[in-house]
C-alpha cells in the first residue's frame, strides 16, 4: 500500500510515507516516539485508504481538475488581497511541513522546511503522545485552542480541539470559518441553508478538489494557492485520520463550502432551505461526538510545556494573520457580539426555529410572500385552522349522507379489509378520471345496476381504485407525506379548497334531507368541474 | 417512508374500521352523533396511521380516551397498541386540562388575526412600544394560538410545536383528501 504509486493511495497513507522520506527530513523530527506512533497508525491507514480510494479513484478528469485549480487559485487571489504580506502563508504552510513532505518532492519540501526551521518552533510530533501521531502537535498546541476559544467560545473544548485537528496549516481567520462550518454542519447555526445545501452540492465537486491537491504535489510552497492545497489536504487527510474515516466527508465538506464561500461570496445567504440537506448535516454532528471524546484524553495526556514554548510564536503569527483576513468571513461579523454560551445556544435555537418556520412556509400556500415570524405564524395558523374546519365540514357532509350509502360503502370495504387481494393493474380503469369511480365503485346491495365491465374481484379492487383517484386528482397538489423529508413539502397552493368548502358548506349545513339527494347531484356536478 | 398513496389506504382502513364498529354499536344516530363518531373515527385513524410517534397524535389519542364511551372505538381502531399508547399520553392529558382557561383568551386573538384589522392594531400599539416588543408580543400571542390549534401542542416548547405542526399539517391535509374523497364518491353514489 505504502509503495503505490498513485497520489491517491499516497495521501491515504500519509504516515506510512512519512517514514520514507526520513533522510530528507531533518533530525529533530525523528523523534523518538514517532515509531510507536507510527504502529498505531497502521490500522487507519489500511481502512483509510479503502475509503479514499472509492470515491476518488478512476475519474481524474481534466476539465474538472482545471476547473478546481482555477477556483482554488481565485481563491488564493482572493484571500492574498485580504492579507497583509504573503509571508503569513508562507508560514501557515510552513507549519505543516512534516505533514507535506511525504506528498511534496524533495527539494520544495526542502525550502518549507528551511523556512520551518528558520522558525524553529515547532515540536518534535508524535513523541509526547499516545494518540494518532497526525493531530498530535495541533492538539498539543494550546494557542490554537485558545485562540479558537477566544474566537468564538463553544462551550465544549473538544469541538474546537476536533475543528483544530482539521485544519493543521490554517491560519486563524480561516480556523474561525471552519469551526462555523463545523458547527453549522454540526448544528445548522450560521447560515445553515447555504452551508448545506453547498454541503450536499460540492461533495463531489470536494472529492475533485481533494483529489487534485493530491495531484498536485510539487507546487512551489510559497505561493498562497498551494498554502490553500496544503490546507485542503491537510483537512481532509487529517480529518479521514481522526475519525477512521466517518468525518473524512465533513472534513472535506468543511474545506470545500470554505473554497465556495469565498468564490461565492457575492451570494453569501442561500434563501432556499432545504430541511433535507439540514437532516444530512445532523450525520456529521453525531460522528463527532465520539471523536471528541477519542481526542480529550490525548490532549491532556500530552505535554504541553513542550508545545507551548514551540507554538508561542506561530500563535503570534497567526493571530497577526487573522485580523486582516476578519473582513473575509463577512457573514460571521456579527458573531463576536455575544459569545457566551448562553446567547449562543440562544441563537441556535433560534436557527433552528427559523428553519423550521422556512420548511413550513414551503408547506403553507402563499406564504412565500409573507415576511415577518407573525405573518408566517399567522398563515399558519389559517391554514391549520381551515384544514381542521374541512375535516369538521367533511364529516359533517359525510354524516349527513345517507346512511346505507355510507355504510355499504363500508361494508363494501371491508372485503377488501378482510381478504385483501393484490391490486389490478391500474390501466384496467382509467382510474383519474371521475366516471371510472363510478365504474369502479359498486356497491353491493344493488343501489346502482352493475356495469358489465365490472368483473367480480371488483370487490376487492375497489378501494384501490377509490384512493387512487383521490390520489390521482390531488396530482397537482402533490401532497409530501413523507414527513421526514420536509424538503419535498414544498406543494402548491390548493387555491381551490375554499371553493370546494363553500360546496360543502352548502351542501352540509343549508339543506335538509329531501332536498339533499338533488343538491346532492348539483354539488357533483360542480366537484366534476372542480376536478 | 410510506409513500402517500399506501398512507392514505392505510388511513382509509382504519377509518372505516372504526366507521363500522360505529354503525354497529349504535343504531339510530342523530346526525351530529354521526358527525361526532366520523370524526372522532377519522382522528383516531389519523393517529394510529401516525403510530402515536408524535405528541400530536397522541394527544389524539389522549383526548378520545377521556370519554369512556370511545374506549371500544379506540381498541378498536388502534388496537393493541392501546394500552400503550394510552400510558404515553397520559402526560399529555395533564397539560391539556390545563390549557381551557388558554383557549378562551387565544379565541380574541384569532378574531385578532384574521384580515387587516390586524395592521391597523399594530399602528396603534407602535405608538407606545418599541417595535421589536410588538413583534415578540404578536409572535407570542400567535405561539400561543398555534399551541391550542395543534392537538397536544399546549406542553410544547417553540421549536417542537413547529416541528408538529409540520407533521401534523401534512397528516392532516391527507385525512382532508381521504375524507373528501370519500365524501366526493359517496355524494355521487347519493345523486345517482
Amino acid at each position: 500500500m505504502e509503495g503505490s504509486s498513485t497520489p491517491l493511495t499516497q495521501n491515504s497513507s500519509t504516515f506510512g510515507i512519512g517514514i520514507h522520506p526520513n533522510d530528507q527530513l531533518p533530525n529533530c523530527f525523528l523523534a523518538t516516539g514517532w515509531d510507536d506512533s507510527l504502529d498505531q497508525g497502521d490500522p487507519f491507514e489500511s481502512a483509510l485508504s479503502s475509503m479514499v480510494s472509492s470515491p476518488v479513484a478512476p475519474h481524474a478528469g481534466e476539465g474538472e481538475a482545471g476547473m478546481i485549480r482555477e477556483l482554488i487559485g481565485r481563491l488564493g487571489s482572493i484571500c492574498d488581497s485580504g492579507q497583509a504580506s504573503p509571508g503569513s502563508y508562507n508560514h501557515s504552510t510552513t507549519n505543516t511541513p512534516c505533514y507535506n513532505t511525504p506528498l511534496n518532492s524533495p527539494p520544495k519540501l526542502s525550502l518549507s522546511m528551511a523556512d520551518q526551521l528558520a522558525h524553529g518552533g515547532f515540536p518534535p510530533p508524535g513523541s509526547h503522545f499516545p494518540g494518532h501521531p497526525s493531530f498530535v502537535p495541533v492538539m498539543a498546541d494550546p494557542g490554537f485552542a485558545e485562540r479558537a476559544a477566544r474566537l468564538s467560545c463553544f462551550g465544549p473544548r473538544n469541538v474546537n480541539a476536533a475543528n483544530l485537528n482539521g485544519g493543521l496549516g490554517l491560519n486563524a481567520s480561516e480556523f474561525l470559518g471552519k469551526q462555523a462550518n463545523k458547527l453549522d454542519s454540526g448544528r445548522f447555526c450560521r447560515v445553515p441553508s447555504s452551508q448545506s445545501l453547498r454541503a450536499n452540492v460540492g461533495s463531489q465537486i470536494c472529492a475533485q478538489g481533494n483529489e487534485r491537491s493530491f495531484l498536485q504535489p510539487g507546487v512551489s510552497t510559497s505561493t498562497p494557492e498551494n498554502g490553500e492545497m496544503g490546507e485542503s489536504r491537510e483537512g481532509s487527510s487529517i480529518s479521514e485520520q481522526v475519525t477512521h474515516g466517518e468525518m473524512r466527508a465533513n472534513g472535506q465538506i468543511d474545506v470545500n463550502s470554505r473554497k465556495r464561500k469565498a468564490i461565492l461570496k457575492a451570494k453569501a445567504r442561500n434563501p432556499a432551505v432545504s430541511p433535507q440537506s439540514a437532516k444530512d448535516s445532523e450525520v456529521p454532528m453525531e460522528n463527532e461526538e465520539p471523536i471528541t471524546k477519542k481526542i480529550k484524553p490525548a490532549e491532556t495526556d500530552g505535554d504541553e510545556k513542550d508545545a507551548t514554548k514551540g507554538n508561542q510564536k506561530q500563535s503570534k503569527e497567526n493571530s497577526k494573520t487573522a485580523e486582516p483576513q476578519k473582513d473575509y468571513i463577512h457573514v460571521r461579523a456579527r458573531r463576536g457580539q455575544a459569545t457566551d454560551s448562553h446567547s449562543l445556544a440562544e441563537r441556535v435555537r433560534r436557527e433552528k426555529i427559523s428553519l423550521k418556520m422556512k420548511a413550513l412556509q414551503d408547506l403553507v400556500p402563499n406564504c412565500n410572500k409573507v415576511t415577518g415570524k407573525a405573518m408566517m405564524l399567522d398563515e399558519i395558523i389559517n391554514y391549520v385552522q381551515s384544514l381542521q374546519r374541512q375535516v369538521e365540514l367533511l364529516s359533517m357532509k359525510l354524516s349527513t349522507l345517507n346512511p346505507t350509502v355510507d355504510f355499504s360503502l363500508e361494508a363494501f370495504l371491508s372485503k377488501d379489509i378482510l381478504h385483501p387481494q393484490g391490486p389490478l393493474p391500474n390501466s384496467l380503469y382509467p382510474v383519474d378520471s371521475s366516471g371510472s369511480m363510478l365504474y369502479a365503485y359498486q356497491p353491493p346491495q344493488g343501489l346502482m345496476p352493475m356495469p358489465s365491465v365490472v368483473s367480480s374481484n371488483m370487490d376487492a379492487q375497489f378501494p384501490v381504485n377509490f384512493l387512487n383517484s383521490g390520489i390521482h386528482r390531488d396530482a397537482s397538489l402533490n401532497l409530501p407525506l413523507c414527513v421526514d423529508n420536509y424538503g419535498e413539502a414544498s406543494a402548491p397552493a390548493p387555491a381551490l379548497w375554499e371553493d370546494d368548502l363553500q360546496s360543502v358548506v352548502q351542501m352540509g349545513l343549508g339543506q335538509n334531507e329531501p332536498q339533499r339527494v338533488e343538491q346532492g347531484s348539483l354539488a357533483t356536478s360542480q366537484m366534476k368541474v372542480e376536478l | 417512508m410510506h409513500s402517500a398513496s399506501s398512507i392514505k389506504q392505510k388511513f382509509l382502513k382504519k377509518w372505516i374500521m372504526g366507521l363500522q364498529l360505529c354503525n354497529s354499536s349504535k343504531k339510530n344516530m342523530t346526525i351530529m352523533e354521526r358527525r361526532k363518531a366520523i370524526k372522532l373515527s377519522a382522528d383516531l385513524a389519523l393517529a394510529s396511521v401516525r403510530n402515536c410517534t408524535t405528541r400530536w397524535s397522541r394527544a389524539l389519542v389522549a383526548s378520545a380516551s377521556q370519554n369512556d364511551d370511545n374506549q371500544a372505538l379506540l381498541q378498536h381502531i388502534i388496537g393493541s397498541d392501546a394500552a400503550k399508547h394510552k400510558k404515553a399520553s397520559i402526560d399529555v392529558v395533564a397539560n391539556s386540562t390545563t390549557s381551557v382557561a388558554k383557549k378562551i383568551a387565544s379565541k380574541k386573538i384569532l378574531k385578532r388575526s384574521w384580515g387587516i384589522r390586524r395592521v391597523r392594531k399594530l399602528s396603534n400599539v407602535a405608538l407606545k412600544d418599541p417595535p421589536y416588543s410588538i413583534a415578540k408580543r404578536l409572535v407570542k400571542k400567535r405561539t400561543q394560538l398555534l399551541k391550542n390549534l395543534v392537538p397536544g401542542g399546549e406542553s410544547m416548547d417553540a421549536i417542537s410545536l413547529i416541528e408538529e405542526t409540520l407533521d401534523y399539517m401534512v397528516w392532516l391535509r391527507a385525512q382532508v383528501d381521504v375524507m373528501r374523497s370519500l365524501a366526493r364518491a359517496s355524494e355521487r353514489l347519493d345523486g345517482k
